[in-house]
């Protein structure tokens, strides 16, 4: 008994150096032209798989055969999804094809996954594959719509997707985040998201949010109880939102761009900052 | 640091700004020695920088009006879109309302002198 445990304890002392020694010697290539190595493929294949599956189960599917929301979808889908995964007959661009994992052939993505399994992919993007969230540039209609259109890709000619693109008006998409109503406060927890999403982690140091420790401009600990905005605004809930949204405005030489952030994305990231006292 | 040793490196910085204008910038010195770091220091007190900024290693510099002066040696950049390089960093605490007019930092009439070796003190290798 004795004797089992000790060599369990061994083993297990062992699988950890083990791990930490594959981490910190750099052996594992983290370059793009090289594919993983065939089991980290099946692992990381088989969990995004599952992860999807068991995220799906609630997603009510919208009527998507409708004319005219296919027609909406490949308006959508043209200039937003060919950039990366290509249509029949088109290819991608070429940092599409430089990606890894390669960006999928969404007519066989079509035939293989359901509609609510591309909805929520779409929606979220997904980890570390290059494949980016739309819940926050696109209207969830026009999430549906976009799901609706891939679904009828298998049955499109090169030639008929062709003609069809070809005719297609240019297309203002609806607002990601209607305005919120006045009552309402703003969600801190979405607004931690938003911050993610705005790539705003990309640049400052955010207390509470993984990965955002870059100092690129200032860090945002304390920004709560901080006096002025960007030097020139008194520092409150409004001229917050006011300076996530039109920082360019307010000081003009900034480094900080205008990054088209949402009326109701900013009120949420404001509510999350005013955690950082 | 004895008095005459700080009286001495001020000398120094004054004499290498001096040099600065007509000079390589590659010939910049290192600012990161002990002296300027401490000359930073006592320069940040004096012109009480620590009454709007919060700056490590200076228990009295806890002010909230402006950003905390953390990491500043990674920092990308400063101010008003400036890049972070010493030049700019000192031209940026000796004349803000130059370079972003209406901004809450006031000029404190900085000399050249203090304002290396308070860049010495931010850009210091903790």
């Amino acid at each position: 008994m004795m004797r089992t445990l000790v060599i369990l304890s061994g083993l297990a002392v062992l699988a950890i150096a083990g791990t930490a020694l594959f981490v910190y010697s750099g052996v594992y290539n983290v370059a793009a032209t090289r594919q993983h190595t065939a089991p980290v493929y099946w692992i990381l294949e088989t969990a995004m798989r599952r992860s999807v599956l068991r995220r799906v189960q609630e997603i009510e599917v919208p009527p998507l055969t409708e004319r005219a929301t296919i027609e909406r979808g490949l308006r959508l889908y043209h200039p937003n999804c060919v950039p990366c995964h290509g249509a029949p007959g088109i290819a991608p661009e070429g940092f599409g094809l430089a990606m890894m994992p390669v960006p999928a052939n969404l007519a066989l993505t079509a035939r293989e996954w359901q509609p609510a399994e591309v909805y929520w992919v779409v929606k979220h993007g997904i980890k570390t594959s290059g494949m980016p969230a739309w819940e926050f540039r696109l209207a969830d209609t026009d999430l549906w719509a976009i799901v609706a259109f891939v679904a009828t890709l298998p049955t499109l000619s090169p030639q008929e997707y062709r003609d069809r693109a070809r005719a297609i008006a240019p297309l203002v998409a609806a607002d990601a985040a209607p305005p919120a109503s006045g009552a309402d406060r703003g969600d801190a927890e979405r607004g931690k998201v938003a911050l993610q999403q705005y790539a705003c982690v990309a640049c400052h140091v955010i207390p509470g949010v993984v990965g955002a420790n870059k100092t690129v401009g200032p860090s945002l600990a304390g920004i709560a109880s901080r006096k002025y905005l960007a030097g020139v605004i008194p520092n409150g809930p409004d001229n917050m939102i006011r300076w996530l949204r039109f920082p360019q405005q307010i000081a003009p030489q900034s480094a900080m761009p205008d990054l088209g952030v949402a009326e109701r994305d900013a009120r949420d990231m404001a509510m999350f900052l005013e955690t950082l006292k | 640091m004895t008095g005459p040793g700080i009286a001495l490196r001020r000398l120094a910085i004054a004499g290498w700004l001096l040099l600065a204008g007509c000079a390589n910038e590659s010939d910049a010195p290192a600012f990161d020695t002990r002296e300027d770091v401490a000359l930073g220091a006592i320069a940040f007190h004096q012109y009480g920088c620590g009454a709007c900024h919060r700056i490590p290693g200076i228990a009295s510099a806890d002010g909230i009006v402006g950003p905390p002066l953390v990491d500043m040696a990674r920092r990308v950049y400063i101010a008003r879109g400036l890049p972070n390089t010493p030049e700019n960093m000192i031209r940026w605490i000796r004349a803000p309302q130059e370079l972003a007019p209406g901004s809450a930092m006031p000029e404190m009439q900085v000399t050249a002198v203090d304002a290396a070796a308070m860049v010495a003190y931010l850009y210091r290798s903790e």
